[in-house]
């Protein structure tokens, strides 16, 4: 971020501003380290610099906080410090429960901060449990341990002198099963610092420092010598060889023969390399405060088949973010928030941008500036004397051409800065995931390729709580109970995916399962019986209308809730939603083998390049993102192939559809012999519109109607071409949807179609 | 929603304007021959009308989409919207861009704008006066004294929610 110079102290409004935005960017820097934390966690080997990192920015947040006067945020940052403190120093030990709890605490600080901005009320019953909660935990603190550093042969000396974190940190390496190794190095004292700093570097990937003492022994008056306690996996060959030197000496630390002390956490303490065992139940008894909400017996969704299916699993280079798993939070689960939606939504909509995209947009108007001194000389030149009015054109058109190549430059600059990584989106879900597999007691995967694509911060936002409802579906209705996945021959772990890509001027994002896919049939019966579709109608439908069923409003109804769950969202929310964004969400499933949702979307909102038709003598605009290519209509190439108008184009066919007709408009008033088709694609379906005619290409900032014309279709905004003209932007995703699939939108519309 | 079943803000604040003794002004403006008046208030502009977007599929009272200063604002033809003959525009056609803190501005279109009138509540005869059940937008009947005008006093709000 550029840092403010006068940021707080003029204008409360700024300073309040930077704190929502950075205690945002604190909140999910805190989630990802914690998934960090986790995913360590399951390898068995914490890692102690990530609670660190966890610590210093709960320090920072209560800091924060206590400035602005948000005193429950301060509050909870306190006893969150503190039981941070304790696990930073092994008072505690890290356990899949207590991270629950720490992510619980994640996501109760998201929702105080939109308290703050005034947007829904405080949680403050869940912040007293969760205070609660962690005051149990900081009691909790373990004394043990001290037991497993006496098997070693260390010097009672060394021991005395350890800071109580260095002895925690041994403490760890040894329960981790880590051999310990003792290094006396000589320095001379002119190069210590240096040569301190090298061994550091050498030393690190193989272990951890622990702590290093002065001997006091064998030095002379220009060195100095050190004794180095290191916590290592390697063998003492390995080491040798890594940090060999003249003046090093690497030796073991010797296990006392003998189980003379009894390992104090031996439960706690698997083998090296392998992965530690879930943890949960050592933390059973704290109770835990859960966030979201709904208890797992209503559930989101919209379909529930017995078995269900997928298509096309493509191969992925995933980078795996292992995400819980256990059973169920602890007792006490649904906490006093249950039912009440939580949203993935940013409460600030600061864009972080790059200074130097920054400078270059400045050159930019640095630029324009010149131009318009340009101009004003030549308007002078005008007014002063009658100069020849072909060398002014001549030099108004150089202008023009310049203030046109800089506008552009600067309006891609804007755009740019507008842009931000899909990772914003996904490091929240990754939690999201974490949290609910752990309520369902589902093991699930999330496996996220693609989080650097980038997108408008706008739809970035406008997206979580989509794909936040399609993942929980996935989890509760794709992914199986472990028993019932091995069963069948799967891996008992379920697999998320979600990728990301760009594809032209679209982003694409895939939700897949590896679950037990959707039955159409299922569906189909579901929806006769909730008179979604007719008997009748439901025998003219494809497989593909019919998965689509799963997003049509009234397809989440009471006699399937309490089967499933239901938080009043289902998944026509997530359509009509991705729908409002320009972008339309597919589905394909396979019974047995999974569910592949993906959603199309424009990669920015801002400004876009349309093509101009007209239609029945008034301008239409085409979202040129959507467009393939536009050619001339031969009417001898039309057919109509089951009441559906079809061209031949290439040799391949290509539904139609005449806008003219479709709008209801009056054809204009002179004859046309000829008209075009504007052939549009959106994800992978094709759609030909047929014009009057082709009037050129234009940049335009799209303007949404008014809510009065809320419930009108097929229109994405409108737009001011300019002498106060304004022409329709023709919402292509929506017209397809509604010309190739009509089964669908017969019913959309009969239930009130919410595209707005 | 039944429009009924709303608020009448406007015969509320007739109502306290009668209390208070004081005046509320009215803006008149006619519509196929008749006399129509909307408070002063929630008359944001009034504009001669630009080019007019066709929205199709829109409501049939919906005129279209006009550009106010990059703004949409949607555009209802009040004729259409009372059942009266349409008409062609003219030079005295205006566009009254009404604002009832909706968060949304609609333009309506009229035939011509005339007066603003200062209404004290002796003034103003409810609408029951008209007999039976008058719609929601009707919310009263402005007779200034000292002088023949009958106005049609319209409360705004039914006809922009309901749009």
């Amino acid at each position: 971020m550029v840092e403010g110079g006068g940021g707080r102290g003029e204008g409360g409004d700024k300073a309040r501003d930077e704190f929502f935005s950075e205690a945002q960017e604190l909140i999910d820097g805190l989630g990802r380290d914690l998934l960090g934390l986790d995913e360590a966690l399951k390898k068995g080997e914490p890692e102690a610099e990530l609670i660190n990192d966890v610590f210093r920015a709960v320090h920072t947040l209560k800091g924060l906080s206590g400035l602005f006067g948000a005193t429950r945020m301060a509050g909870l940052s306190h006893e969150l410090e503190d039981v941070l403190d304790d696990l930073r120093l092994g008072r505690i030990e890290l356990t899949s429960g207590v991270l629950d709890l720490l992510f619980q605490a994640v996501s109760l600080y998201g929702r105080l901060l939109s308290a703050e901005t005034g947007a829904g009320s405080e949680p403050a019953q869940d912040v007293e449990q969760m205070l609660l909660a962690l005051g149990q935990m900081s009691q909790r603190r373990r004394g043990g341990g001290a037991g497993v550093v006496s098997q070693y042969e260390l010097d009672p000396g060394l021991l005395g002198v350890l800071t109580e974190y260095e002895e925690h940190r041994l403490r760890t390496n040894i329960q981790q099963g880590l051999n310990l190794y003792r290094i006396r190095v000589r320095f001379s004292l002119a190069t210590i610092d240096s040569a301190l700093d090298d061994l550091k570097a050498k030393a690190r990937p193989h272990g951890e420092i622990i702590t290093y003492l002065p001997t006091g022994s064998g030095a002379d008056i220009d060195t100095i010598e050190l004794e180095v306690l290191i916590a290592s996996r390697a063998t003492l060959e390995m080491l040798r060889t890594a940090i060999a030197g003249p003046n090093v000496a690497i030796e073991g630390v010797r296990r006392r023969s003998g189980p003379s002390a009894p390992p104090a956490v031996a439960a706690t303490t698997p083998p090296p390399g392998e992965p530690r065992p879930a943890t949960a139940e050592s933390f059973a008894s704290t109770p835990s405060v859960s966030l979201t909400g709904a208890p797992p017996a209503r559930e989101t969704s919209s379909f529930r088949a017995p078995e269900e299916g997928e298509e096309g699993r493509a191969g992925h280079a995933p980078s795996i973010v292992p995400v819980a798993s256990g059973r169920s939070a602890g007792p006490g689960a649904a906490g006093p928030a249950a039912g009440k939606e939580l949203s993935l939504r940013s409460v600030t909509q600061t864009v972080r941008v790059d200074i130097r995209k920054l400078d270059r947009l400045m050159t930019i108007v640095g630029e324009l500036a010149i131009v318009r001194t340009a101009m004003a000389n030549l308007t002078d030149r005008v007014r002063g004397r009658a100069t020849d009015a072909r060398e002014l054109a001549i030099e108004l058109a150089r202008l023009s051409r310049t203030f046109e190549r800089h506008l552009a430059q600067m309006q891609s600059g804007i755009l740019e800065v507008r842009m931000v990584p899909l990772g914003q989106a996904f490091d929240k879900l990754a939690r999201v995931v974490r949290q609910i597999s752990r309520e369902h007691g589902r093991d699930v995967n999330l496996v996220v390729t693609g989080a650097e694509t980038e997108i408008d911060k706008l739809i970035v936002e406008e997206l979580s709580d989509p794909l936040m409802h399609m993942i929980r579906n996935a989890i509760d209705h794709g992914i199986e109970p472990k028993d019932e996945r091995l069963r069948v021959g799967k891996p008992p772990v379920g697999t998320i995916a979600l990728n990301a890509f760009q594809k032209g001027n679209h982003v694409v994002i895939e939700v897949e399962d590896d679950g037990r896919g959707m039955d159409p049939r299922a569906l189909l019966a579901a929806a006769v019986r909730r008179g979604v579709v007719t008997a009748d109608e439901s025998k003219d439908l494809t497989a593909r209308e019919v998965l689509a069923l799963v997003f049509m409003p009234g397809f989440t109804t009471k006699e399937v809730a309490t089967d499933l769950s239901g938080r009043g969202v289902g998944l026509d929310v997530v359509r009509t939603n991705i729908g409002k964004l320009g972008g339309i969400v597919d589905i394909a499933s396979d019974i047995g083998i999974g569910t592949k949702m993906t959603i199309t979307l424009p990669i920015t909102l801002a400004i876009i390049n349309v093509l101009l038709v007209e239609i029945g003598a008034r301008l239409f605009a085409v979202p040129l993102a959507n467009v393939e290519e536009a050619i001339a209509l031969d009417e001898t190439q039309v057919r109509t192939i089951e009441s559906r108008e079809v061209l031949t184009v290439r040799g391949a066919s290509l539904p139609i559809c005449r806008l003219a007709r479709l709008f209801g408009l009056a054809p204009a008033a002179r004859e046309r012999s000829r008209a075009f088709v504007v052939i549009a694609q959106v994800g992978n379906r094709r759609l030909g519109f047929v014009v009057d005619e082709l009037v050129g290409q234009q940049d335009i900032v799209i303007k949404p109607l008014g809510k009065s014309l809320r419930t009108v279709r097929g229109f994405a905004g409108a737009t001011e071409l300019g002498d106060q003209r304004v022409a329709l932007v023709i919402d292509v995703a929506a017209l397809i949807e509604e010309v190739l699939m009509p089964g669908e939108t017969r019913f959309l519309a009969a239930a009130e179609g919410g595209r707005a | 929603m039944s429009p009924l079943a709303r608020p009448k803000s406007e015969k509320r604040a007739v109502r306290r304007a009668g209390e208070a003794g004081r005046r509320v002004e009215y803006l008149s403006f006619v519509l196929a021959g008749e006399m129509y008046a909307v408070q002063i208030a929630h008359v944001a502009e009034i504009l001669r009308p630009p080019p007019i977007t066709e929205v199709p599929r829109a409501p049939s009272t919906v005129l279209g989409v006009i550009s106010v200063r990059g703004k949409l604002v949607t555009v209802v033809d009040l004729r259409r919207r009372f059942r009266l003959p349409e008409a062609s525009f003219d030079r005295k056609t205006r566009v009254l861009l009404a604002d009832v803190g909706t968060g949304e501005q609609i333009g309506l279109l009229v035939d011509e704008v005339q007066q603003v009138w200062r209404l004290a509540a002796q003034e103003i005869e409810q609408s029951n006066v008209l007999g039976g059940e008058q719609p929601a937008h009707i919310a009263g009947i402005g007779r200034p004294s000292g002088g023949a005008a009958i106005l049609i006093l319209l409360d705004l709000r039914p006809i922009l929610e309901s749009t």
